[in-house]
């Protein structure tokens, strides 16, 4: 948006990139009337760091630690992503305890990172202590990825053809003790929060998108669903262990902050569903596949995998040339298709809206500027 | 007449809702704190805590490493360096300098996993810090000798 | 040893003998109200955290002093130590006043609060007017330092102060109305003594919790804090401030809600009745009680969005203020 000669009754505000609101380093220039918004440009690039360039220059297993670093907050998943689309493209065959294991951390991560975003959405909208909740359940879920996996965020536990390490008991009993625990906390966020007057006023019928203009803007994920569109690639295009396993994709039919937030809650229930099933057939053997080579190489080719991720369709593009590093490793994000239809739902909208309808779109910034 | 029977059940709901929303937080109030007060608490650390890698130190402060340098080729960020020398008495490599730099280290544990010795483990230090970049850089090898002399 | 106990009313007999009764009690009114208001700031900001620790499963403040309580104190230390940071465009003397006027009415509402039967500064008869007509400028203090500050997100804040307080002044004038309506004066004794039976909270509830919605919004306190909205306007109308002047800010939030709850407590909850105990420690714990349940609230519930906010005041709150304002004159009429 070129800064045209300002008309006497509009000024231009910088939303960010140093904001408590923007979730980490998004800049939004609005154009406002009083407090209406006339324009809204999000500019972005502040957390750029590189990665797919950097897939280009190290071999596949190196690249591992990455793909966690792009969407912090679904590491796991990312992880997961990645390995999917090296087994694709090699044909390598995973163990069914491992396909077991990554469906469980996978599920967990999404619950962890649905929590984070209920937290923090409910800070935007000014209620400070939802977000110490979530926090508290979020620690639970983080405390039992960290026995499997050794680390807290950046998990990396997904290896080409299985994964990192069996896991033990322990984790296993942690996963029983946490699905009540989680079910109970969710009934105390309904009262808190769903139930809520003022939460049901600052998020009913704001920033309405249609079905239409959902598909257009390639949105996907809760974003999606949310506008009565039931497009999950876990049913599309199923992978893993997704097939075998029973659960709904809970769809909203209304496209606003509200039925984002729901079927956001409501998917932390399918995932505690899924997260039973297969801790219910967890079978037992190995956990990776033998005579995985450690310079992995996959036969020269283009390769595509799609993913599910917390914010939606993740889709992995590999141009294999027949060497142990890619020739071009290109991510589709999720967060970027959701944040491109901020200018059109922004325009007529309050500046408390604004952070209401940016804040349900859930976007990681480090997953769009890579 | 609906309008106004509208108007009093939305005062009522509202009211309502606010108060069961009151009441939860009321009783997280006396839910017991699930802080850990950390410089005087701390969490326990998991038993597969990816922390920052040490050598596995053998009877007689001795070390595995053969320096094959596995762990420098498959490091992401190269952040490993190590060195080694012909053992006459062992009559094979052996690691003489193993210098790593935790600062630019991303803890992603693939070269304790590529060790074909399983001469690498993750320490359980997590609270290293330094006033400058240089700190990260540490001699593993001389490490071992510090802790057992 | 008689002499040196009889030195505190020596001491008063001739301050007394050379400023004249009423010139003294001013002046120690007004070091006794400075002194308290420091001390209730730094209370309540400890109870404040304490509260909002404990409900979101934390313990608060800890380390400094027992149970954290000079943590304020070393708060305070800390921000009175701060460069006064002065923006190059703010337009200086209303940027300097603005945090002055926010504190001086607020110090001057103390005149008139009824702690006892007898430990008021002065009873006047137009009390309650006084303290509406002062907190009425507050506002406008916040309104100054919003605009001078030069600032857009502080023009956003002192913008949605004035609205806020413009709606929400009426329905707390006419829920305090129907109270001086039962009790036929506006003076604080006359209101406390009329409660001598019945507490006004159980024949007016709907007016006490009018009442207590309309303080929480003039006191800028969330589910109301619109004009300082953190997650919206980064800090609102303070947001150039720093040092002193932020303090004062706060300062002034934190006496105003003791002004508030004190009020309350006079019009609605039988003042400073009470068995047992002197009226003070009464009134003192009603206040408390009262500020509790405020940051009860604040920790419980989301911000209301700006025009929300006013539909709120004007569609729901005045209606019913007026309703029962009018209810309770009629009721009056026919009973009397």
């Amino acid at each position: 948006m070129h800064r045209q000669a300002l008309t006497e009754d509009t000024f231009y505000l910088n939303l960010g990139p140093q904001h408590p609101s923007t979730h980490g380093v998004l800049r939004l220039l609005l154009r406002l009337d009083g407090e209406r918004i006339v324009e809204c440009q999000p500019i972005l690039g502040y957390s750029h760091r590189g990665h797919e360039h950097m897939a280009q220059n190290r071999t596949y297993l190196q690249f591992m630690p990455n793909p966690c670093r792009m969407d912090y907050l679904s590491g796991l998943m990312y992880n997961h992503a990645y390995c999917l689309a090296l087994e694709r493209a090699c044909g390598l065959e995973v163990p069914a305890r491992a396909e077991h294991l990554r469906v469980i951390c996978a599920e967990l991560n999404r619950i962890s990172s649905h929590l984070l975003w209920f937290g923090a959405y409910l800070m935007d909208l000014g209620a400070f202590t939802p977000f110490l909740y979530a926090f508290d359940d979020r620690e639970d879920i983080l405390a039992i990825l960290g026995l499997a996996t050794g680390s807290r965020l950046t998990y990396s536990y997904c290896r080409f053809g299985g994964v990192r390490d069996d896991v033990g008991q322990d984790f296993l009993e942690g996963i029983r003790a946490f699905i009540p625990k989680m079910r109970a906390r969710l009934k105390d966020y309904d009262t808190l929060v769903t139930r809520n007057v003022i939460f049901v006023n600052r998020t009913q019928g704001v920033g309405v998108i249609s079905p239409e203009l959902a598909r257009a803007h390639a949105l996907t994920g809760p974003c999606l669903r949310a506008s009565g569109v039931g497009y999950d690639i876990r049913k599309a295009e199923p992978y893993g262990l997704y097939p075998e396993l029973d659960f709904d994709i809970p769809v909203r039919a209304g496209g606003d902050c509200l039925d984002r937030y729901l079927v956001r809650v409501l998917e932390i229930e399918q995932s505690l569903r899924i997260i039973e099933q297969a801790m219910a057939r967890l079978p037992g053997g190995p956990v990776k596949a033998t005579g995985v080579p450690q310079f992995i190489t996959p036969p020269p080719g283009l390769y595509h995998t799609s993913y599910e991720t917390a914010r939606g369709h993740l889709g992995i593009f590999l141009a294999a040339d027949g060497t142990r590093v890619p020739y071009r490793l290109k991510f589709r994000v999720p967060s970027f298709g959701n944040l491109g239809i901020l200018p059109k739902l922004l325009p007529g909208t309050l500046v408390a809206d604004t952070i209401a309808i940016l804040g349900s779109m859930d976007v990681v910034m480090p997953e769009i500027d890579r | 007449m609906n309008a106004l029977l509208n108007y009093v059940r939305e005062v009522i709901g509202g009211t309502w809702s606010l108060a069961t929303g009151m009441g939860v937080t009321m009783r997280y109030m006396f839910k017991p704190v699930t802080t850990v007060q950390y410089p005087r608490q701390r969490l326990p650390l998991p038993a597969a805590f990816r922390g920052p890698i040490e050598l596995v130190r053998l009877e007689g402060g001795d070390h595995r490493c053969v320096a094959c340098g596995e762990c420098f080729r498959t490091c992401p960020s190269g952040v490993i360096k190590v060195q080694g020398h012909k053992s006459v008495a062992a009559s094979r490599n052996q690691g003489r300098f193993y210098f790593i730099d935790f600062a630019r280290c991303s803890l992603c544990g693939l070269c304790v996993e590529v060790c074909p010795e399983g001469a690498l483990r993750f320490s359980r230090d997590y609270e290293q810090c330094g006033l400058s970049s240089l700190v990260g850089v540490q001699d593993l090898m001389a490490k071992l000798k510090e802790e057992h002399p | 040893m008689a002499w040196l106990s009889n030195i505190p009313a020596t001491v008063w007999e001739g301050l007394r003998a050379f400023l004249g009764p009423l010139a003294l009690t001013m002046i120690v009114g007004l070091l006794l109200t400075l002194g308290w208001v420091q001390v209730n700031a730094l209370f309540l900001v400890w109870l404040e955290r304490k509260v909002a620790g404990h409900i979101q499963l934390r313990i608060g403040p800890k380390e400094v002093g027992p149970f954290g309580l000079l943590q304020t104190l070393v708060d305070g230390v800390k921000l009175l130590g701060k460069e006064l940071i002065t923006p190059a465009p703010v337009s200086w003397p209303l940027f300097v006043l603005s945090p002055i006027l926010v504190f001086a009415p607020v110090l001057v509402s103390f005149v008139v609060i009824p702690f006892g039967p007898g430990t008021q500064i002065r009873d006047l008869n137009v009390g309650l007017m006084l303290i509406f007509a002062f907190g009425g400028l507050g506002v406008l203090a916040i309104l100054m330092g919003g605009w001078a500050s030069n600032n857009k997100y502080a023009l956003l804040g002192a913008i949605r102060s004035v609205a806020q307080n413009v709606a929400y002044e009426i329905p707390l004038l006419l829920s305090a109305m129907s109270v001086v309506i039962m009790a036929g004066s506006l003076s604080f004794q006359a209101i406390v003594q009329a409660q001598e039976g019945l507490w006004y909270v159980f024949c007016q509830p709907v007016a006490a919790l009018l009442y207590l919605v309309g303080a929480t919004a003039e006191t800028n306190r969330a589910p109301f804090d619109i004009p300082e909205a953190e997650s919206e306007l980064v800090a609102g109308f303070h947001t150039e401030y720093s040092g002193m002047r932020f303090a004062l800010f706060f300062l002034a939030e934190y006496t105003n809600m003791f002004i508030v709850a004190s009020v309350a407590t006079a019009l609605f909850f039988g003042g400073w009745r009470g068995p047992f105990w002197p009226g003070p420690w009464w009134f003192l714990l009603k206040v408390y009680l009262l500020i509790f349940v405020v940051i009860w609230v604040r920790w419980t519930f989301p911000r209301l969005r700006f025009d929300q906010l006013m539909n709120f005041a004007w569609k729901y709150m005045i209606p019913i203020a007026v309703l029962n304002l009018m209810v309770t004159a009629v009721v009056l009429k026919i009973v009397r």
